[in-house]
C-alpha cells in the first residue's frame, strides 16, 4: 500500500555554484549566412540551475500526464533557506503552479546556503500525509508511508556526498522518533490534520551535476541500503547537458513505464507539402502495455524502447474497441518535436492507429497495439489473443429468446429518458436509480401482455405523466380527462382495441367486456404503483370511481382476480397475492398511512378462496362433485 | 477461464494399481482418465462455455487436443494416449506457456490442471534444479491446480510436495495487474482408486470453477443472469481493499455508445439470461405469463403450461434490454458494488454478425475508471439540473503540446524552434507585430521560470541585429518596434517580473490616420 512513487520530492540546489554555465553551447543561429556584414550570434549556454529545473519539470510532466491522480511530486528549492513550492494538495500538483513558484524563486543569487536545508525540509515533507493517506487510518496493517527524494546538487567529492546522505539519514531517524512520539495524542485528537507520519522507506537519489568540462571527484554509487532498510541511497554523476536525458530515463523505472517507438509515420514535409517522409515518435506509457511482447524479449531488450510500426488505418477499421484488456495513458517523450505534435493531433482528431510488430517476413503482419484518443487524452491498448467468451450462445436459444413481441421501442424511449449525464455533487447515482425505479414500476415486457400501452394516443398524457415524481393540478386534470374519455368509449360499446392497427388487434382477441376489464385493471395497477404522492392518489380515487361507476356487483369476483394478476408484478409486497387481494396497497410510508389517505372499503373475499384457506382455491369444484355423483 | 489439462503420460503412470477387486485392472493413467472425465462432466453442466485443451507430457510434451468446447473429443482421446518416458515438468510448463500465449495472449487468465503421479523422477538435488528451471511466473495470469494420482502417505509424494507447492506459489505470484485471481491448490486423493480420484477432482472443480450468478436489475425489472467467465475480485493499486462483484447489478442509467467510447475494462463477461425458476422467483413468473390477456382468454390455458416448461418462451428482461441497447446504440451503466462500476452493451463478434449478446465490461474499481465520463458516482439524470448541463466527453485539462507551459527546452531543438519563430516574425514586421510580441512574451515567461536570463539577452541582441539588417526600403515602424522589443527584453527594471508583459510600441499616427 502506497508505493514509493506515491510521493516524490525534488530538492533543487539554488546555491551560487548553480549559477555557473553548463559550458554546453547551444548555437541557435543556424540560418544560412545572409550576405556580408552579417555577424552570427554567439552561442549561449544554460546555467546549471536552468538545466536542473527544466529536467525536473520534464520529469513531472511525464508523471502528471500519465497519472493524473495518485502520483504526487513536490519541489523544494534550497539555498540559504528551503523554499517549498507546493504541498501534497491536488490543486498544487500541476506544472503551472510549479512554474509560477520557480518564477518567484528567480535565478541564482549571491549568498551562502546549501542543499542540506532543502534535504531536511524534504524529509519533513515526506512525513506529511498526502490527501489519500490522510483519508485512511495509519494504523492499518498495510499502511506504508514511502517516498522518493531526488536531490540535484553538486558536491566536491564522495565524502561530502556521504555526509549529505548521513545528514538525511539522521534527520529521517529524528523525524520518525518525533512522529511516533506524537502519535498517541493525535489518535485521541483526530481533528488535527497536520499529524506527521512515520516514514517507512525513503529512496534518496542524489544527482551530482557538473559543467561540461569540470572534473569531479564524485563517483556513481549503486543503490545501497542505510539504517536497516529505512533508506536507500543512490548517487548518479551527470553532466548538466545530459541531465534531462538522465531524468527522462530515471522516470521509467520509478513509475514502471516503458517507451514505444512508433516508426514509419508518414508525414508531409514542412517545406514541400507534396512529398512525405517517414518519422519516428517515442511515446511513454505503463510498462504493462508491453507485457505481451516481453515474452519474446530478453531482459536487456525490455529496458530499450520497443519499436512498433505504424499501420496506416483504412477507413473505420481498427479502433480501441478491438482491445479486450485495459488501456493505458500515453504521453510523447518529446512534446516539443514536430512529429510528436503531428501524431498527437492526428489522434486527438479522433483517428486511431494500429501498431504492428515489424517482421522481416513479407505479407505477414501482426497487429499488436492500438493508439487512440478519448476525452482529450491519449491511450494505448494491447491487441491480440482470443477472448474466452468468443462464440457466445445465441440469445434466441436462451431464456426468453423465442418471445418476439418485446416492447423494444418503448424500452428505447425509456432509456433515452434515463440517460445519465456528468453532474456535480453526491447522490447522482441514487437519483438515477430512483428515477429508473419509478419509470419501471408497472412495465410489462411484451406487447401481448399489455393493452393500455398499445392504445397509443388514447392513453397519451396519462402514461407519460404518471411516472413523474409528482403531478401538478393541471396534469391530474388531463389524466382525469383520459380516464373519462375511456369511460365514454366503454359506454358507447366501442372496442378499446379499435384504436390499434389491425395486426395488433387480432392478437388481443377476446370479448369487449374482457378487454375493458383488462384496460381498467392495468390502469389501476399502473396508477396504484405510483400512488406515492397525494396527486397520484387523487388520480387513483378518480380511477376507482370510474370503475365502480361502470361495473355492477356481478363482475366483482372476476375483476378481483384481474387486479391480482396485474398487481402481481415483482414489486408486489409480500402478501399482495395471498388471500386478501382486495386490500388496496400502495407504496407508501408509515406517515402516509397514519395521515389516513382514504381507502376504499374492504370487499368480501372470493368465496372459494375463503373456503380453501391457505391452499390454492379450486375452481368449479362442484363440476367434479357432479361427475363423481353421476358415477 | 480457459483450461489446460496437463496430463502426465510418463511410464510411471502406467504402473498398475493394486486392487482388492481383481476384475478391474487399473493403472494410474486410467484413474487419471476417470478423474478427467469427472472434470469434463462437471464443466458440461456448470461451465459449458469453457475452452479446454489436453496436453500430455513425459520428457516432451504434445498438444493432444487444442482448445475446444467439444469435450467429447477429449473424452475420446483419453483411452488412446500413448505412454512416454520420464516425467519432465519444467519442459511441459514451458510448452504450455507457448500454447497459451499463442492462443490467448497475455491478458486472459488461464487455469492449468496438472494431473501427475506424485513422482518427479529424481531426488532433492534435482528437485531444486527443477525449481530453478520452472518457467514461472508466466507473463499471463494463471492459476495452477495439481491432482497427484497417489496415495497420501506415499514416500515419493513427500519428495514431490515442495515442488508442487512451489509451482502453485510461483504461478500466483505474478506482477500482472489483472492477475488478482485466486490461488490454485493441491488436491490429493484420499486413496488410490477411481472413487478417490473422482472425489478429489470434484473438490477441485467446486473450488476452482465456481459459476457466478447474479441478478441484473433495472429499476423494478430484473433478470437472473450468469456472468461468463466468472468475474475475479479486483484490487486497486495503493489500496489494500479488494473488490468483489455484488450479486445484484443495478442499472444506473444509459448513455450512447459513442459517449461511452472504449472503457478501460479490466475484464469482459457475457451476460447469459437464465430461466426464472418456479419456486425462487414466483412473482416474475406471474408477471411474464399470467398477464391479463391470458387471463381473459380461456382457450390459452394450454400455452400457459408450455410457457412454463419452455423457458425460451417466457419473456426475459435481458432479451428486451439487449434488443433496445442494440436498436438505440446505447450502453447501460451498472453499479457492480460499492465504488465499482461497469457497462453493459450489446456486442457481436465481427465474424458472426447475427449472433449478438449482452456483454458486461468490468471497469477498474473507483469512480475515475473512465475519465471522459467524469466521476462515475456523479452520473445522474439530467432533468434536475436543467441549466447548462455538461456533456460527454468530460475533457481533461491536459495539453500535450508543451507550448502552454513553454518549458520543454530540455532538448536543444525545441529551444531552437522557439527562437527561430521569434526571428521569423521579426523579419515580417509590421504585419506580424502582434505575433512577435505574443511569442516574445511566451519566451520571456518560460525563460524567467527556468532562470534562463542568458536567453533573453541573446534574443535581444538578435533583434537588434535584425534591426540593423533592415534594408532602406523597410518602413520606419519596423526598426522602431525591433529596437523597442530588444530594449524591453533587457530592461533591468522588469527583467524578473513574470507579471510584466511586453507591449508593442504605441500605434503610430500614420497608421491611425490611415485607418480613418
Amino acid at each position: 500500500m502506497f508505493p514509493t512513487n506515491h510521493k516524490t520530492i525534488f530538492v533543487l540546489d539554488h546555491t551560487p555554484y548553480f549559477g555557473i554555465s553548463s559550458d554546453y553551447p547551444i548555437d541557435f543561429d543556424v540560418s544560412k549566412s545572409r550576405g556580408p556584414g552579417y555577424v552570427p550570434l554567439p552561442p549561449i549556454c544554460k546555467s546549471l540551475w536552468t538545466c536542473s529545473v527544466e529536467a525536473a519539470v520534464e520529469y513531472c510532466r511525464v508523471v502528471w500526464d500519465l497519472f493524473p491522480e495518485g502520483k504526487l511530486v513536490r519541489f523544494i528549492v534550497s539555498d540559504a533557506a528551503a523554499h517549498i513550492l507546493n504541498t501534497w494538495a491536488v490543486a498544487q500538483q500541476n506544472l503551472t503552479h510549479i512554474l509560477n513558484g520557480l518564477c518567484l524563486v528567480g535565478p541564482v543569487r549571491r549568498g551562502a546556503g546549501g542543499d542540506v536545508v532543502g534535504l531536511c525540509a524534504a524529509i519533513e515533507s515526506l512525513a506529511e500525509p498526502s490527501p489519500t493517506q490522510s483519508s485512511r487510518p495509519p494504523t492499518e496493517s498495510h499502511f506504508q508511508n514511502r517516498g522518493r527524494i531526488i536531490c540535484i546538487t553538486s558536491a566536491r567529492d564522495d565524502d561530502s556526498i556521504r555526509s549529505l546522505a548521513e545528514i538525511a539519514m539522521n534527520t529521517l531517524v529524528q523525524q520518525n522518533k518525533k512522529a511516533s512520539a506524537i502519535q498517541p495524542p493525535t489518535t485521541t485528537d483526530a481533528s488535527t490534520s497536520t499529524q506527521s507520519l512515520v516514514v517507512h522507506y525513503c529512496h534518496l537519489v542524489i544527482i551530482n551535476v557538473t559543467p561540461e568540462k569540470a572534473e569531479t571527484r564524485v563517483n556513481n554509487q549503486p543503490l545501497t541500503e542505510m539504517g536497516g532498510g529505512l533508506m536507500g541511497v543512490e548517487v548518479i554523476v551527470c553532466r548538466a547537458s545530459s541531465l534531462a536525458n538522465l531524468l527522462g530515463k530515471l522516470v521509467l523505472p520509478h513509475y514502471r513505464l516503458a517507451v514505444t517507438t512508433v516508426t514509419g509515420i508518414p508525414m508531409k514535409e514542412e517545406q514541400n507539402a507534396s512529398s512525405s517522409a517517414n518519422y519516428d515518435v517515442d511515446i511513454i506509457h505503463s510498462a504493462e502495455a508491453h507485457a505481451g511482447l516481453r515474452a519474446s524479449q530478453t531482459a536487456a531488450e525490455a529496458n530499450e524502447s520497443v519499436v512498433l510500426r505504424w499501420w496506416t488505418p483504412r477507413g473505420a477499421e481498427g479502433g480501441a474497441g478491438g482491445c479486450n484488456g485495459p488501456l493505458w495513458r500515453v504521453t510523447p517523450a518529446d512534446v516539443a518535436s514536430r512529429p510528436s505534435a503531428c501524431l498527437v493531433n492526428f489522434l486527438l482528431n479522433g483517428r486511431s492507429v494500429t501498431l504492428e510488430v515489424p517482421t522481416r517476413k513479407a505479407g505477414c503482419r501482426s497487429a499488436s497495439h492500438v493508439l487512440a484518443a478519448q476525452g482529450g487524452e491519449l491511450w494505448i491498448g494491447a491487441l491480440g489473443g482470443r477472448t474466452p467468451y468468443d462464440d457466445p450462445p445465441a440469445l434466441s436459444e436462451g431464456a426468453g429468446g423465442r418471445v418476439t413481441d418485446y416492447r423494444i421501442k418503448e424500452f428505447g424511449a425509456l432509456m433515452q429518458q434515463n440517460k445519465v449525464h456528468p453532474l456535480r455533487g453526491t447522490g447522482a447515482n441514487a437519483r438515477a436509480r430512483t428515477k429508473l425505479q419509478r419509470h419501471t414500476t408497472y412495465w410489462p415486457l411484451t406487447i401481448s401482455s399489455t393493452l393500455i400501452f398499445n392504445l397509443g394516443s388514447v392513453m397519451e398524457p396519462l402514461t407519460r405523466l404518471v411516472v413523474q415524481e409528482s403531478l401538478t393540478e393541471d396534469e391530474v386534470d388531463s389524466c382525469r380527462g383520459v380516464l373519462l374519455s375511456l369511460l365514454g368509449m366503454e359506454s358507447r360499446h366501442e372496442f378499446p382495441t379499435a384504436q390499434l392497427p389491425s395486426n395488433l388487434r387480432g392478437k388481443s382477441s377476446g370479448r369487449r367486456e374482457e378487454q375493458w376489464r383488462q384496460v381498467w385493471g392495468e390502469l389501476e395497477a399502473l396508477i396504484r404503483a405510483h400512488s406515492a404522492s397525494p396527486a397520484h392518489r387523487a388520480l387513483l380515487r378518480t380511477l376507482l370511481e370510474c370503475r365502480s361507476h361502470n361495473h355492477s356487483a356481478e363482475g366483482e369476483s372476476s375483476r378481483a382476480t384481474v387486479i391480482r394478476a396485474t398487481t402481481d408484478s415483482p414489486l408486489s409486497p409480500v402478501g399482495a397475492g395471498n388471500g386478501n387481494s382486495n386490500d388496496v396497497w400502495a407504496p407508501r410510508n408509515a406517515l402516509d398511512a397514519l395521515l389516513g389517505a382514504p381507502r376504499p372499503p374492504r370487499r368480501p373475499d372470493f368465496a372459494g378462496r375463503m373456503a380453501a384457506g391457505s391452499r390454492p382455491a379450486t375452481l368449479y369444484s362442484h363440476l367434479q362433485q357432479d361427475v363423481e355423483a353421476q358415477n | 477461464m480457459p483450461t489446460v489439462l496437463l496430463l502426465d503420460t510418463s511410464l510411471s503412470m502406467s504402473r498398475p494399481v493394486p486392487s482388492s477387486d481383481s476384475s478391474e485392472n487399473h493403472t494410474r493413467l486410467t484413474i487419471a482418465s476417470a478423474a478427467i472425465n469427472t472434470f469434463l462432466d462437471y464443466l458440461s453442466v456448470h461451465a459449458k462455455l469453457e475452452y479446454v485443451s489436453l496436453v500430455t507430457f513425459s520428457s516432451s510434451y504434445e498438444v493432444s487436443i487444442p482448445f475446444t468446447r467439444e469435450y467429447d473429443n477429449i473424452r475420446a482421446k483419453l483411452p488412446l494416449l500413448e505412454e512416454g518416458d520420464k516425467t519432465c515438468i519444467e519442459a511441459a510448463l514451458l510448452g504450455v506457456n507457448q500454447l497459451i500465449l499463442n492462443e490467448w495472449g497475455y491478458q486472459t487468465p488461464v487455469q492449468i490442471v496438472l494431473v501427475t503421479d506424485g513422482t518427479f523422477g529424481a531426488g532433492p538435488i534435482r528437485r531444486n534444479q527443477i525449481i530453478q528451471a520452472l518457467p514461472l511466473p508466466p507473463t499471463f495470469p494463471v492459476r495452477i491446480s495439481i491432482l497427484p494420482i497417489v496415495t497420501p502417505n506415499d514416500h515419493s509424494l513427500q519428495q514431490a510436495m515442495p515442488l508442487y507447492q512451489k509451482i502453485i506459489d510461483l504461478a500466483s505470484n505474478q506482477n500482472c495487474s489483472m492477475g488478482n485471481i485466486l490461488r490454485g491448490a493441491i488436491y490429493c486423493p484420499d486413496q488410490l482408486n477411481v472413487p478417490g480420484a473422482i472425489t478429489a477432482m470434484s473438490r477441485l472443480c467446486e473450488q476452482q470453477y465456481q459459476e457466478f450468478w447474479c441478478s441484473l436489475k433495472c429499476g423494478q425489472l430484473e433478470a437472473r443472469v450468469q456472468l461468463f467467465p466468472a468475474p475475479q475480485p479486483a484490487s486497486h493499486e495503493g489500496l489494500s481493499a479488494t473488490y468483489t462483484i455484488s450479486h445484484q447489478l443495478h442499472v444506473i442509467g444509459f448513455l450512447s455508445q459513442q459517449d461511452l467510447g472504449t472503457p478501460i475494462a479490466l475484464s469482459k463477461h457475457l451476460i447469459i439470461p437464465q430461466a426464472q425458476s418456479n419456486n425462487s422467483n414466483n412473482n416474475r413468473e406471474n408477471f411474464g405469463s399470467k398477464t391479463p390477456t391470458k387471463e381473459g382468454s380461456s382457450t390459452d390455458g394450454s400455452t400457459d403450461e408450455d410457457n412454463i416448461s419452455d423457458p425460451s418462451k417466457v419473456p426475459n428482461f435481458c432479451v428486451l434490454l439487449h434488443g433496445a441497447l442494440k436498436v438505440e446504440g446505447m450502453a447501460a451503466v451498472v453499479q457492480l458494488g460499492s465504488d465499482w462500476w461497469g457497462t453493459v452493451s450489446a456486442w457481436c463478434e465481427a465474424s458472426r454478425a447475427r449472433r449478438s449478446c449482452l456483454l458486461l465490461s468490468v471497469l477498474r474499481p473507483g469512480a475515475s475508471a473512465a475519465p471522459w465520463l467524469g466521476a462515475l458516482d456523479q452520473l445522474g439524470p439530467i432533468d434536475e439540473t436543467a441549466t447548462n448541463p455538461e456533456t460527454f466527453p468530460v475533457r481533461s485539462w491536459r495539453s500535450y503540446s508543451g507550448g502552454g507551459s513553454g518549458c520543454a527546452w530540455a532538448r536543444p531543438h525545441a529551444l531552437l524552434a522557439d527562437v527561430q519563430k521569434v526571428l521569423r516574425h521579426a523579419r515580417k514586421l509590421p504585419d506580424k507585430t502582434q505575433h512577435l510580441y505574443k511569442e516574445l512574451n511566451r519566451l520571456r515567461r518560460a525563460a524567467i521560470s527556468l532562470g534562463f536570463s542568458e536567453l533573453l539577452t541573446c534574443v535581444g541582441s538578435a533583434l537588434e541585429r535584425e534591426c540593423a539588417a533592415l534594408g532602406g526600403s523597410a518602413p520606419p515602424e519596423c526598426s522602431l518596434q525591433l529596437a523597442h522589443a530588444a530594449a524591453a527584453l533587457r530592461d533591468p527594471r522588469t527583467a524578473l517580473d513574470i507579471k510584466h508583459t511586453l507591449q508593442p510600441l504605441a500605434p503610430e499616427f500614420t497608421v491611425a490616420s490611415m485607418s480613418h
